[in-house]
């Protein structure tokens, strides 16, 4: 209930009427695409479908409401909160995170200058990825992250292709070590939350839950915000989301070295995946991961495929 | 019969000498409400500016600070924003405008700058954003410029008026 309250906000009142009436469980719809003069289609349990006018769903193309350019510019004003200036940064990336922790992907016209992205104008595809919190969806991985010699954690790479759940199961992971359990001690986490989808924080508060001992630098670009942490938060476990730049690699060096803990999450499907990438695939050379977690969406999101130690070999 | 005339030009006299005290001081309130106004404007180009913080959130922020004439005005805006009701931007701040800014003393010119100004905001990048401030701070400044050079003649030639009209029309009626 909560999604569907947070969601039907950023719709213009066309599209809020229709989503407001759709009788589905919003907790299960994955993405929501509009697109200028195409008809609104849903990801909903893995399927897509076309939403009728009458709020219906649908497989006939013919049969979904039509997207006009009213629709796109009165849903980009609410998504922007009518601020598109406080957008700038994301908006040259390519997305803007809502409150919720759910990712808009926005497409258009680019404006260059100088040979770099100015922004977007003209922006005629919004694809609204929704974000999930599963609490305990960790549960079964947290035994294998456990150190138990020294009752710490293991520096760990989640792996998996888009839409796989990788940040639903890193934001659970972190919630786990830093509010501990019966087996485990609750630990400092810092959180780098660079695109606001760990925490989804709104005026600085986390919408979802990371714990106790959780701190959050929303919006903070990574490699900047991990050395930040350390020398601001002192955290035992440094997690972060989409890790892959040069900048990345100096910094997790750099977190690693300074005695902490890291949790970062990279795309790929396979292990050979991440090897052959130029950046991470020195990482994997030089073991710094102790623990990577394979996903995938083969039998529905967020399937474990395996868990690997440092050397490659599989656990389960 | 006599005392009935005395008594109504001394009405007379007294009402107009008040209605040029009202006018006098309905100036006094203009300058210090387009000064509370360029205050606003200033928190919100800081807000903009530093922290790049979206309308709804600065403007909240700063209704809560503010305790002043343009509290309601300020409240309205925030809230209306937050509502999401299918209005865009400049509704939303033309309807503050022409609704919450009764208890202040400006005048349908500043309304309908400040109207104008908000036409404006919210569109393209902050560069835009802080040039459209500048610009209507710049305007405020001029205002008030205009303004308070001439207050004390202006104060002055009102309360003058006020008497002198009806020390005139009790002359006349007598």
């Amino acid at each position: 209930m909560k999604t569907k309250d947070e969601l039907l906000k950023i719709f213009s009142s066309k599209l809020r009427a229709i989503f407001g009436s759709l009788n589905i469980n919003f907790d299960d719809l994955q993405e929501i695409r509009l697109r200028i003069n195409c008809p609104l289609i849903v990801s909903y349990r893995n399927r897509e479908y076309f939403v009728t006018e009458n709020a219906m769903l649908a497989t006939d193309p013919a049969r979904g409401f039509f997207i006009s350019r009213n629709e796109i510019d009165e849903t980009m004003e609410y998504i922007s909160n009518y601020s598109l200036y406080a957008f700038e940064e994301e908006i040259r990336q390519g997305f803007i995170t809502i409150s919720g922790g759910h990712r808009i992907g926005i497409a258009g016209k680019i404006v260059v200058q100088d040979n770099h992205i100015k922004g977007m104008k003209h922006i005629s595809f919004i694809n609204i990825r929704l974000a999930h919190q599963i609490k305990g969806c960790a549960d079964r991985v947290m035994p294998y992250l456990i150190d138990e010699t020294n009752g710490g954690i293991f520096h760990t790479l989640i792996i998996s292709p888009p839409k796989c759940g990788k940040t639903t199961l890193l934001r659970d992971i972190i919630r786990q070590i830093s509010s501990g359990g019966p087996h485990m001690r609750g630990m400092n986490v810092g959180v780098v939350d660079e695109r606001s989808e760990i925490g989804a924080c709104y005026m600085g508060v986390p919408q979802n839950e990371l714990g106790i001992r959780t701190d959050v630098l929303d919006c903070c670009p990574k490699a900047k915000g991990m050395m930040m942490l350390i020398r601001s938060m002192s955290p035992q476990v440094i997690a972060v989301d989409e890790i892959g730049s040069k900048e990345d690699l100096e910094a997790i060096n750099h977190v690693i070295n300074c005695g902490c803990k890291l949790i970062a999450t990279v795309h790929g499907s396979s292990l050979e995946d991440v090897k052959n990438k130029p950046i991470l695939g020195e990482l994997l050379q030089n073991k710094v991961f102790e623990r990577y977690i394979i996903l995938n969406n083969i039998r529905e999101i967020g399937h474990i495929e395996g868990i690997y130690d440092a050397a490659g070999n599989k656990i389960i | 019969m006599q005392i009935a005339k005395t008594v109504g030009c001394i009405l007379i006299i007294l009402s107009s000498t008040l209605m040029g005290f009202y006018c006098s001081s309905e100036l006094k309130s203009r300058i210090e409400d387009l000064k509370e106004l360029r205050k606003i404007i200033m928190l919100l180009k800081g807000d903009i500016r530093y922290c790049n913080t979206p309308l709804p959130e600065a403007i909240n922020a700063i209704a809560k600070r503010h305790d002043g004439n343009f509290k309601d005005f300020l409240v309205r805006v925030s809230k209306k924003l937050n509502e999401r009701s299918g209005n865009t931007f400049s509704q939303i701040w033309k309807e503050a405008v022409e609704n919450e800014l009764h208890m202040t003393s400006l005048t349908k010119k500043d309304k309908y700058q400040m109207i104008k100004f908000g036409e404006h905001l919210g569109y393209l990048d902050k560069e835009m954003q802080l040039n459209t401030l500048d610009l209507y701070l710049v305007q405020l400044d001029e205002e008030l410029r205009g303004l308070t050079s001439n207050v004390k003649e202006k104060t002055y030639l009102y309360n003058s008026l006020g008497i002198m009209a009806g020390i005139f029309i009790s002359i006349v009626l007598a």
